[in-house]
């Protein structure tokens, strides 16, 4: 199927700072894509490329087969959530909602009908004479999704549109920025520097760094098979153990880490004695426990430090060497640790390994 | 206990105060009061009370041509100076404009140049051009005095503007025209209507700008100072009187407008 969105070999700086290096991205329709980094890594940049509001310094963008780089906004068929919603103050809730519809020339019978059936979408009906500044803050936001959603764009952009809300309530609209996005069958295209957002609302993540891509891929592979350190630190939480390669033959590496001999899947890579890689190793694949664990790889430590999070605790276990894990346990398991001293265990499966040249960051 | 010596400053101040409100009033006050004497001169005491000299003006024709004229005057340049203003602020804030800080200083000159030799050099101009003195030139001369107000209102308002309004209506749709007309202007509307009633208001009371430019037709203010210069009358006090309440009222009015707008 041909992609709603591609960028060809797009650059753009500004003097001598490369906001975006050389980005090659396809996005398929009905997907719901995130562009993840940090501040400064492209993302933001790259939405407002695609929404007519940047041009490229050399590249292309393409969208539904067209090529629409030097296209104005106004003349593609792309909307934007912005950050700060940009609801127009003057307008009642229904006429920003109609705002698009009303450029695109449709009647006003039309336009009725479309403006009540998005309100209805958001449960907003009763709100169609206020003004924005009469609104809460969530209900601002459906307002402006609902304005960009209005004219039926290719793909909707939304760029960090949900920093601006409090926690619990930024928790509730991803989950019915998820439904709406899945109801309406529409291409988002979605920026944010939060890597919950993005594990929570995406089908694909891309995430970015310095300008390029870092990894692309589904929330699950990014989190459980990160392709570089830079992605491992991002999202989620991690260990990283930077380990020498004593032997590895197929599936199985040994490694020495810290002094201590440890076992993983060096998945496609072929290491060879004495160098170095890393090894990813979550919080929450570690199993604490008072006894030795008979298989897998374990370590004996010394709990330096306890943090209770509620649905769980999160312990700072010192182990050979000076070296720190970070793992979890639940709160009900502390007890039955005994005391400070405990083994930590591991499946070699549950590890991820990265080589170390990608660890120039 | 109350200290006497440290609230020696405080009570110092407030005298002032309110020494400075009875100066800003009384010529006031005593203009407005000597509009109700029965009698032919403005003196105390005020023996009978009268509004036959607030008849007698509401029927001077001169008076009243006067008072059309300065109001056609008004809305002539108070119009070309909003458009003018409203673009050089646009101008101003526009995306890769060179030497914006010059663009300003020259729209704010105006305001501060001494009205007499603003008014000079217009008269040196208008000759120049060999344009004639009278109502063109005097709407010129207003205009040119009244747009750094409008360009400084709408600026401010410009700034407080979020980026995005503009943005957001351009990926909605909308050409650059239809952005202005549609988002920007409707944004700027409180803080253009409050200048526009100051260009009013300047205009009317201009004298020096119009006294160099002007024709044979007197504005209110000519006509008042034509008519002191013959003596003074509680009819003029009346005519005084008439002006000061309706223009404090309009400005009042455009405060409460704009103040309301700002809040909302």
């Amino acid at each position: 199927m041909e992609p709603v969105v591609q960028f060809d070999n797009v650059n753009k700086s500004y003097g001598k700072h490369v906001a975006v290096d050389n980005l090659n991205l396809s996005i398929e329709a009905g997907k719901f894509v995130t562009l993840l980094g940090p501040s400064g890594c492209g993302k933001s940049t790259s939405l407002r490329m695609l929404g007519g509001f940047e041009t490229p310094t050399s590249g292309r963008i393409m969208l539904s087969g067209k090529d629409v780089t030097r296209v104005p906004p106004n003349k593609r068929n792309v909307n934007i959530v912005f950050q700060d919603y940009a609801l127009f103050p003057h307008m009642s809730i229904a006429k920003n909602i109609a705002f698009g519809l009303e450029l695109k020339g449709f009647d006003n019978q039309r336009i009725h009908r479309r403006v009540s059936e998005l309100l209805e979408l958001v449960q907003l009906q009763d709100y169609a004479t206020r003004l924005p500044a009469e609104l809460s803050g969530g209900q601002r936001q459906r307002v402006a999704l609902m304005r960009a959603l209005a004219p039926d764009p290719d793909v909707l952009l939304l760029d960090e549109p949900l920093s601006a809300l409090d926690a619990k309530l930024r928790q509730q609209m991803q989950i019915e920025l998820k439904a709406i996005q899945e109801k309406t069958g529409k291409t988002f295209m979605f920026v944010t520097h939060d890597q919950e957002e993005a594990l929570t609302m995406s089908d694909t993540i891309v995430v970015m760094n310095k300008g390029r891509i870092e990894q692309m891929g589904d929330p699950n592979t990014l989190y459980g098979r990160p392709g570089s350190v830079f992605v491992a630190n991002f999202i989620g939480e991690t260990n990283l153990l930077r380990s020498t390669v004593i032997s590895s033959e197929g599936d199985v590496a040994a490694l020495n880490w810290n002094g201590i001999t440890i076992t993983a899947n060096p998945g496609g890579l072929t290491p060879r004695h004495g160098e170095h890689l890393y090894v990813v190793l979550r919080p929450e694949a570690i199993h604490c426990s008072a006894a030795e664990p008979v298989s897998g790889n374990r370590v004996k430590g010394k709990i330096r430090q306890r943090v209770f999070k509620g649905n769980h605790t999160s312990l700072m276990v010192e182990v050979g060497g000076g070296a720190m894990l970070n793992t979890l346990v639940h709160p009900s398991d502390v007890a039955q640790l005994g005391g400070e001293d405990i083994w930590l265990g591991w499946k070699p499966e549950t590890t991820t390994v990265i080589p170390d040249r990608h660890a120039h960051n | 206990m109350r200290n006497m010596v440290s609230d020696a400053p405080r009570t110092t101040l407030t005298a002032f105060y309110w020494a400075f409100i009875l100066y800003l009033l009384l010529p006031l006050t005593l203009m407005m009061a000597m509009s109700f004497k029965d009698a032919n001169f403005v003196a105390f005491p005020i023996g009978d009370w009268t509004l036959d000299w607030y008849a007698k003006v509401m029927q001077d024709k001169q008076f009243l041509e006067a008072c059309l004229y300065s109001i056609m005057i008004a809305a002539a340049s108070t119009l070309a100076a909003t458009t003018l203003g409203t673009w050089i602020a646009m101008l101003i804030v526009a995306d890769g404009i060179r030497g914006r800080t010059i663009i300003f200083a020259l729209a704010c000159l105006p305001a501060v140049v001494p009205g007499m030799i603003s008014a000079i050099s217009l008269r040196i101009f208008i000759s120049t051009i060999d344009m004639p003195t009278g109502t063109a030139a005097i709407i010129l001369g207003h205009t040119v005095h009244a747009v750094p107000f409008v360009v400084v209102m709408a600026l401010t308002r410009l700034r407080s503007m979020p980026r995005n309004l503009v943005d957001a209506a351009r990926d909605l749709g909308a050409d650059g025209v239809v952005a202005f007309f549609r988002v920007t202007l409707p944004y700027l509307g409180p803080a253009l209507f409050g200048g526009m009633i100051f260009c009013v208001l300047l205009s009317i009371d201009d004298f020096v700008r119009t006294f160099f430019l002007g024709g044979y037709r007197p504005t209110l203010p000519m006509l008042i100072f034509a008519k002191v210069q013959g003596g003074m009358s509680p009819e003029i006090n009346a005519m005084a009187t008439i002006v000061l309440v309706v223009t404090a009222a309009v400005g009042l009015y455009a405060e409460f407008i704009t103040r309301r707008a700002r809040t909302r």
